[in-house]
């Protein structure tokens, strides 16, 4: 058995970034003494190919400058012309590394939302940012706020080692001291935020975080589909929604009502299961809406139109605006309650002394309407006999397609 | 012959879910019953709706349970099996049975 060589070699923490090159010698002199010192009994040089030299020369040259990183900016290759990019990957030009919300931008949202008491929607036009996002951002911070209460974080040394702000976010906006904050993630786009809303004071605009009125894909829109329309008859996006879902033309005298799609948002918001239903059972599905109706903010479609039909008088389209969000949030928040309401009416939630768990006990009815004619509705309270549960056939998919919280 | 309000099990290895049902007490579990009155799941379902002012919300236990029919059926003498007891003493429709410990 040959000499075992116990060489200091092993010592050496990344053994396959040697290079007995002469141009990376100085760039990493502790590397190649170490490697030289590792090859006791080798005469022949180390074998290099071209590549792993080129490797070596651009990290010494072009590439030491991403050595350390400025904080506040990212530390991305740089355009040809040295240009800071967006995109980290310079051969992928469809991969750009999206902003984050800054420290300050997240905590003014979630001042607005639960101080302010403002709603979500709002919010979400007011500074730009995607209506979900909001959402995860007020809890998020909420959850954050409980854990900071908990847990000591000057004491911490896992919190502290953390590059980014570790002073408790303001409770309210007067107490904000910018001197113990410091900027958020030093290595990704942040969108700052300037504490004095820009939105009301100079008449500018919020620079926004993100397009926050982006339509979502229907999987109905996907089909192709040949209609041919006679010229003379109008078709609008109404009709072009109902022929993606299959529901009959409307009649005449209904079509010739809605001037603009966007006259259905109301109706929709106020009283959503007015949209019209075609199929039977399973194939059961609402008639597709028009654009203007899915987007996550249609009130700005009408807005829009009121600026251009009356352009002097913008005090009383602002006041036209405001009202309609009003019944908005009205609608919206009546509805929420309604559905509570309901699911508590008829749930009963008993926590027993000397149990680990809650139970809750929700009536059930048995009526010709909860269990079917003959009493055995899929949909009558219990599992059904004599039905097979395809849960273990083949070809089924299995995997949980919907999560109920 | 006796009828029993009774569970039923159904649901897979390690996913136990019951029926309540009403049956004559000597047919099989897996039979049709006379009649379904209810379901429970064993299974404690985390809470996700609870407030921050609760530190622990307790894990809680779904139960349907149709009140009139179990009345129904308590009234024309048809007997609780122990677990359905414990089910129907939670939704108040019978008294607690009386602990072997607590009778001494």
């Amino acid at each position: 058995m040959a000499p075992r060589v116990q060489s200091r070699s092993v010592s050496n923490l990344l053994p396959y970034i040697t290079s007995s090159s002469s141009s990376t010698s100085s760039s990493i002199p502790s590397l190649c003494s170490s490697s030289q010192s590792s090859r006791y009994f080798s005469a022949t040089p180390a074998p290099q190919t071209k590549l792993r030299r080129q490797m070596f020369e651009w990290l010494s040259t072009q590439g030491s400058g991403l050595k350390h990183h400025t904080p506040g900016e990212t530390n991305y290759l740089r355009m040809a012309d040295g240009s800071q990019s967006n995109r980290p990957f310079p051969n992928n030009m469809t991969f750009i590394s999206e902003p984050v919300l800054s420290e300050e931008l997240r905590n003014e949202v979630y001042f607005r939302v639960k101080e302010q008491k403002k709603s979500p929607r709002a919010v979400s036009v007011e500074l730009g940012i995607d209506m979900n996002r909001i959402a995860a951002v007020v809890r998020l911070v909420e959850l954050e706020r409980r854990q900071r209460d908990k847990v000591n974080f000057d004491s911490s040394p896992f919190f502290s080692s953390f590059e980014f702000s570790h002073s408790p976010p303001p409770r309210t906006q007067n107490d904000e001291t910018p001197k113990n904050r410091l900027h958020c993630h030093t290595l990704v786009l942040c969108t700052k935020w300037s504490p004095p809303p820009p939105l009301a004071q100079a008449g500018e605009r919020q620079t926004y975080h993100e397009p926050i009125n982006d339509l979502p894909v229907h999987p109905a829109t996907g089909a192709q589909i040949f209609y041919p329309v006679p010229e003379s008859r109008p078709f609008t996006r109404v009709d072009a929604g109902r022929v993606f879902s299959g529901a009959p033309t409307l009649e005449k005298k209904v079509s010739d009502k809605i001037t603009h799609p966007s006259d259905l948002v109301e109706d929709v918001i106020q009283k959503p299961g007015s949209i019209e239903w075609v199929g039977k059972g399973d194939n059961a599905r609402q008639v597709l809406q028009p654009a203007d109706v899915r987007i996550p903010h249609p009130q700005l479609v009408q807005l829009a139109r009121d600026r251009a039909a009356f352009p002097e008088e913008r005090r009383t389209v602002t006041q036209r605006h405001t009202e309609r969000l009003e019944r908005q949030e009205k609608a919206e928040k009546e509805r929420a309650a309604h559905a509570a309401e309901r699911r508590n009416r008829n749930t009963e939630t008993i926590e027993p002394q000397d149990s680990r768990f809650s139970f809750r006990i929700k009536d059930a009815v048995v009526s010709e309407e909860t269990v079917g004619k003959n009493g055995r509705a899929p949909w009558a309270p219990g599992r059904r006999y004599g039905v097979p549960t395809n849960d273990r056939t083949r070809g089924t998919v299995k995997i949980p397609t919907r999560v109920n919280v | 012959m006796v009828l029993r309000i009774r569970l039923a099990r159904f649901g897979n290895k390690h996913q136990p879910f019951y029926n309540i049902v009403v049956a004559q007490a000597r047919s099989a579990r897996g039979s049709k019953p006379l009649e379904v009155i209810g379901t429970y799941n064993p299974l404690p379902a985390a809470r996700t709706d609870a407030s921050d002012a609760v530190s622990a919300p307790r894990a809680y236990k779904d139960i349907t349970l149709d009140k009139v029919r179990a009345k129904y059926w308590l009234g024309v003498g048809a007997q609780a099996s122990d677990p359905v007891w414990k089910l129907l003493n939670l939704a108040r429709l019978v008294e607690e049975k009386p602990k072997t410990y607590n009778k001494a």
